[in-house]
C-alpha cells in the first residue's frame, strides 16, 4: 500500500487496493471524506488517455443519494429547476437545484429507474437538503454513496473496452440513457454519461465487486490506451467541454459567505435549465421568475478564446477603458485543441451585449518571476470541445 | 382565469378573521369567512378564555364601535396563611397595599412600574402598526425601524442601558433584585410566564411581561377586565357587525386547502368537495396550519419549509371549568376577593418547580393556577387556567387527566377548604384538545411563543411577516402575526389594511 490509512480519518473507497497500487506520485485529494488520487503519474499522460484511448476514474466519493416512493417523480421535479415531468424510465438527466432566493446550490445528474426511485449525484454531500426539502413528499432519501461503487470510463475506445468487458449491446446505448448488464454474474449498471464532453461511460456496482471489476476492466482495455485518471486530468478536460465546477467557477449558494457571491442560473450559463412551465412549484420559482420578470440578472459566465499560449488562471478582465469586469474561474491551454481557453464570470452587459475590446490581464510565472500579458480575448461558446462522437449511436468501436 | 366571487375568502371566524372581515366588508367588498367548526370565535370563547384587555381604539374605530361594557379586574395573590396581596393596577392604592407587607417592596415597586410603564409604552408603539420589513428597502418601513430606535434613545442614556440589559432577561433576577416578598414576587413572575413555554428562570420571560403590559393599557395588573355578558358577547358583537356589512359566513365548513393558478392562491377548496374563489384568501388560522395543509409543502421552498419547522407553537396552558352548586369559602376572602383574578402561585420557585416537569412532558402535582369565578348566573363555575400542562404529557392525556384535575382541586382546597363538597362536574381542556377541537396547532393561546425571535417583523417567521405568506393573494390575520394573541384584534385589523391596500 502506498499509504497507511489504518490511522486516517478518511475512508478508503473499494478501489483503493487498486488505485494506491497504481499511483506513481503518492499524490491525493480528499473528497467528501475519501481519498482518491490527484495525479497517478503525469496529468498529461492522463488527460491523453481521455482524449485519445480509455481514461479510468474512481467516482465512488461522489455523492449518491437514493430518492424511493410514491412521489419520488414529483419530488425530483419539484427539487431541481429542469422539468422532469416527461423523464423516461432509464434515464439520466443534466440538473440544477436552488434555494429560495433562485441561487444555485449545486449541479448533479439524476438516474430515473421507474416513477418509484430516482438517484441523485452531485460532487458535494446533500442530505439534509434533500431531506429538508421532502417534507410534504411521500419520499424516502437514502445516502448511497458508500453503498454504490462507481467508475467512470471516459474516452473514444471507452465503448469497445466496456464491450470488451462484457456489455453486449452496449453501443446502441444513447446519451443520457442508461442499462443493467449482466457481467460474470453480477449486475451492473451503465449509463453513457461523464464530465470530460467525449463519449464515456459511467459504471454503478456493488462495492463488493469493486477490485475484480476493475482487474476486468483494466484486462479487457490492455490493447485499447486504458489508463488510470486522477483529479487534475478532469479539470483538464472539464474545462475544454464548458461543463462547470461548484465552488470554482461559482460558489454554492449554501457555502457563500457573501450573498453578492451567489449565483443565479442565468449567471452561470444554466438558464437552458430552468422551466417556468412546469405544472407544480419548484425551489426557488418565485424569485427565478421574479428576476427574469425584472431582468435583474447581474453576471455572465462566458467561455473565453484568448490571445497567446499562456494559461489565464485568475485573471481579471477588463474593458477597453481597463475597468474591471468580472474574473477568470478556470483556464487552460488546450492541447486538442491548441487555443488558450477560459471560464470567466462577467459583469452584464459585458459577455452578453459587449463582446468586443475584452481583455485578460494574466500573470504568466517565470521562474519565481512573473511575467505581466496584456491579452486580447474574444467571448466564445463555453463548450469548447466536443466532438462528433460524443454523440454518436451506435458508439464507435475499436479493434 | 376562473370567475372571481368574492372580494376576501377568509379561512376562520377567531376574532381577528372577523375584525378583517368588517373591516373589508366596510368598503363595500365582498367577503366571506369559511369557519371549520359549529360557530364562529374560536379561542375568543370563556371555554378558554377568562380575561381580555379592553380592545384598543384604533380597532374599535375601524369596525365602527363596538359597545362593549367591561368590568375592570383586580388580582389577588392567595397565601395559605390567608395574607393575601390585593392589586389593581392604581399606583397609590398598590403602594399602600405592599406596604402592609413591606415599605421597601412598596416603594420599589412603585420604580419597577413606572420603568415597566416606560418599556411597554416605547415597545408598544411599535406595536399598534404593521411591523416594518426590512428586506422590502422601502422608505416607511425603515422609518417605523428608526421611530423604534429613536424612541428607545429618547429614554435618556440611563434607561436606554437599563432597557437593553432587561430586553433578554428573565423576570426572575429582576423581581428578586427588587423585592423581598415571595408572594408579590410570584404574582409578576405568574403574568410574566402566563401562555408562554417559560419559567420565570428562563432567559426572555422579561419581554414576555413587556408584551402583555402593552396590550394592558402599559399597565402590571390594570387594564384586566371581563366584558359584559362575558367572552362570548365579544364574538356576538363582532358576528352582529358581520351582518351588518353584509359578510357572509360559513361554518362547518373546514377549509382542505388553497387553490394556487399561476403562483397565485385564487380560492379554497373546503373539506367536502366545495370549492370558492376570490381575489384575496386570508388566514386566520395559525402559522404552521395555514403553510403546511392551507398552502402546502409541496408549494414552498425548503428554506420556508425549515423556517416553519422552527415555529414555536406548542401550549402550555391548560383550562379546568368547576360547574359548582355553590360558592366555595376562600379563606380570608370577601366578595371583592372572590372577584378578583385569583392566582394561586405563591413563589418564583414555586413557578420553578412546576416548570420543571412540563419540559420533560411530564406534570407536576402543584400547578400554577389563575382562578375565575364566574358567579352571574344560576349556574356558578371556577375557570381555572393552569399552568404548565405539556402539550403531549408522558403516558397520554386520556390516562391522566383524572389524577391530574385532582390535584389541581387539591392545591385549591388548601385556600378553599370546602371546595370539593362544592363541585358539580368538572371539564379540563388540555393543549392537545385546544389543537383538535379548534384546530390550532400546539393549542398555543398565542399561535405561537411571543419571544424576540417570533416578534415584530420576524412574526411568524422571517419573510413572511406585514400579513403576507409567501404565497400571492394568500395572506395571513390570526394571532401567529404581529403583534400576536391576547383578544385585541389588532392583527385582523393591520391584516385589513394590508389587504385593503392590494385589492
Amino acid at each position: 500500500m502506498a499509504i497507511d490509512l489504518r490511522y486516517s480519518a478518511l475512508k478508503k473507497t473499494p478501489f483503493h487496493s487498486r488505485t494506491s497500487l497504481a499511483s506513481r506520485t503518492n499524490h491525493w485529494y480528499t473528497w467528501n471524506g475519501f481519498t482518491v488520487p490527484t495525479e497517478y503519474s503525469t496529468v498529461e499522460l492522463e488527460y491523453t488517455a481521455a482524449r485519445n484511448g480509455t481514461s479510468v476514474m474512481d467516482l465512488t466519493p461522489m455523492g449518491k443519494y437514493e430518492i424511493t416512493g410514491e412521489e419520488a417523480h414529483a419530488f425530483s421535479d419539484y427539487l431541481v429547476t429542469r422539468d422532469l415531468s416527461e423523464m423516461k424510465d432509464n434515464t439520466v438527466a443534466y440538473i440544477i437545484w436552488c434555494n429560495e432566493d433562485g441561487k444555485v446550490i449545486d449541479d448533479g445528474t439524476i438516474f430515473k429507474y421507474s416513477s418509484n426511485k430516482f438517484m441523485l449525484c452531485c460532487a458535494v454531500k446533500i442530505y439534509n437538503w434533500l431531506n429538508d426539502s421532502a417534507e410534504g413528499f411521500n419520499v424516502k432519501i437514502e445516502d448511497v454513496t458508500d453503498t454504490i461503487a462507481a467508475l467512470s470510463l471516459q474516452g473514444p475506445t471507452s465503448c469497445s473496452t466496456l464491450k470488451n468487458y462484457g456489455a453486449i449491446g452496449l453501443e446502441s446505448l444513447a446519451p443520457f440513457e442508461m442499462k443493467e448488464f449482466n457481467i460474470d454474474g453480477n449486475n451492473v449498471l451503465i449509463s453513457r454519461t461523464g464530465f470530460t464532453g467525449d463519449l464515456g461511460y459511467e459504471l454503478w456496482i456493488d462495492p463488493k465487486n469493486a477490485e475484480a471489476t476493475w482487474d476486468a476492466i483494466f484486462d479487457a482495455g490492455k490493447h485499447l490506451k486504458i489508463r488510470p485518471f486522477g483529479m487534475n486530468a478532469l479539470e483538464m478536460t472539464r474545462i475544454e467541454a464548458g461543463f462547470i465546477q461548484t465552488n470554482t467557477d461559482f460558489m454554492a449558494a449554501e457555502d457563500a459567505l457573501r450573498p453578492v457571491r451567489m449565483r443565479s442560473p442565468y449567471e452561470i450559463g444554466m438558464g437552458w435549465l430552468v422551466h417556468f412551465k412546469k405544472k407544480n412549484y419548484f425551489i426557488g420559482k418565485k424569485a427565478l421568475k421574479k428576476e427574469k420578470e425584472m431582468g435583474s440578472t447581474e453576471r455572465c459566465l462566458v467561455g473565453l478564446d484568448i490571445d497567446g499560449d499562456k494559461p489565464a488562471h485568475g485573471s481579471v478582465i477588463y474593458n477597453s477603458k481597463k475597468e474591471d469586469i468580472g474574473i477568470v474561474t478556470a483556464a487552460m491551454w488546450s492541447p486538442t485543441m491548441k487555443r488558450n481557453v477560459a471560464l470567466a464570470s462577467l459583469r452584464r452587459p459585458y459577455g452578453i451585449k459587449i463582446k468586443d475590446n475584452i481583455f485578460a490581464e494574466i500573470y504568466h510565472p517565470e521562474e519565481i518571476e512573473y511575467r505581466k500579458i496584456w491579452a486580447k480575448c474574444k467571448v466564445v461558446k463555453r463548450q469548447f470541445y466536443s466532438p462528433e462522437r460524443r454523440n454518436k449511436v451506435p458508439a464507435d468501436l475499436y479493434e | 382565469m376562473s370567475e372571481k366571487k368574492y372580494d376576501a375568502i377568509i379561512i376562520g371566524g377567531g376574532h381577528n378573521g372577523l375584525v378583517c372581515a368588517n373591516i373589508i366588508a366596510k368598503k363595500n367588498k365582498k367577503v366571506l369567512i369559511c369557519e371549520a367548526r359549529e360557530t364562529c370565535g374560536g379561542l375568543a370563547n370563556h371555554e378558554i378564555i377568562n380575561y381580555i384587555p379592553s380592545i384598543p381604539n384604533s380597532v374599535t374605530q375601524s369596525i365602527g364601535g363596538l359597545n362593549l361594557q367591561y368590568n375592570p379586574k383586580g388580582s389577588i395573590a392567595l397565601s395559605e396563611s390567608g395574607r393575601h396581596i390585593r392589586l389593581i393596577g392604581n399606583q397609590h392604592i398598590d403602594h399602600a397595599t405592599i406596604s402592609n407587607f413591606s415599605t421597601q417592596d412598596a416603594d420599589r415597586y412603585l420604580e419597577f412600574d413606572n420603568k415597566m410603564t416606560q418599556f411597554s409604552k416605547t415597545l408598544g408603539g411599535f406595536m399598534m402598526d404593521s411591523p416594518p420589513r426590512v428586506m422590502n428597502n422601502s422608505f416607511s418601513d425603515y422609518l417605523k425601524l428608526f421611530k423604534l430606535g429613536f424612541n428607545v434613545r429618547m429614554m435618556g442614556k440611563k434607561r436606554f442601558n437599563e432597557f437593553a440589559r432587561m430586553i433578554g432577561l428573565n423576570i426572575a433576577d429582576e423581581l428578586e433584585d427588587n423585592f423581598e416578598s415571595a408572594l408579590l414576587q410570584g404574582l409578576i413572575a405568574h403574568d410574566a410566564v402566563l401562555g408562554s413555554n417559560l419559567g420565570p428562570r428562563s432567559p426572555g420571560s422579561l419581554i414576555n411581561l413587556l408584551y402583555r403590559m402593552a396590550i394592558h393599557g402599559n399597565s402590571l395588573f390594570g387594564g384586566i377586565y371581563e366584558i359584559e355578558g362575558g367572552s362570548n358577547k365579544f364574538i356576538s358583537v363582532l358576528l352582529d357587525k358581520c351582518s351588518k356589512n353584509n359578510v357572509e359566513i360559513k361554518t362547518s365548513a373546514s377549509v382542505k386547502n388553497c387553490l394556487i393558478e399561476n403562483d397565485r392562491a385564487i380560492g379554497v377548496e373546503l373539506h367536502n368537495g366545495e370549492k370558492v374563489f376570490g381575489k384575496t384568501i386570508i388566514s386566520n388560522a395559525d402559522p404552521r396550519s395555514t403553510y403546511s395543509s392551507l398552502l402546502g409543502s409541496q408549494n414552498l421552498d425548503t428554506d420556508v419549509k425549515r423556517r416553519i419547522k422552527h415555529h414555536r407553537s406548542k401550549g402550555r396552558v391548560a383550562k379546568l371549568s368547576l360547574k359548582l352548586n355553590k360558592i366555595p369559602e376562600f379563606n380570608e376572602c370577601n366578595n371583592d376577593d372572590l372577584n378578583s383574578r385569583m392566582v394561586i402561585s405563591p413563589s418564583i420557585d414555586y413557578i420553578e418547580e412546576n416548570f420543571n416537569p412540563s419540559k420533560f412532558d411530564k406534570l407536576s402535582s402543584e400547578p400554577v393556577l389563575e382562578i375565575c369565578l364566574k358567579n352571574n348566573n344560576e349556574n356558578p363555575s371556577l375557570d381555572i387556567q393552569v399552568q404548565y400542562a405539556p402539550y403531549k404529557a408522558h403516558g397520554g392525556w386520556e390516562n391522566i387527566k383524572d389524577d391530574y384535575v385532582n390535584s389541581i382541586i387539591k392545591i385549591i382546597s388548601k385556600y378553599a377548604n370546602n371546595i370539593e363538597n362544592c363541585i358539580d362536574s368538572k371539564t379540563l381542556i388540555t393543549p392537545d384538545d385546544i389543537e383538535k377541537n379548534y384546530h390550532v396547532s400546539g393549542g398555543h393561546w398565542h399561535h405561537g411563543e411571543i419571544q424576540i425571535d417570533q416578534l415584530f417583523m420576524l412574526r411568524p417567521i422571517p419573510g413572511a411577516a406585514q400579513y403576507k405568506t409567501h404565497l400571492d393573494g394568500l395572506y395571513m390575520c390570526g394571532a401567529g402575526t404581529h403583534p400576536g394573541g391576547g383578544m385585541h384584534g389588532i392583527s385582523g385589523k393591520n391584516a385589513a389594511k394590508v389587504v385593503l391596500g392590494d385589492l
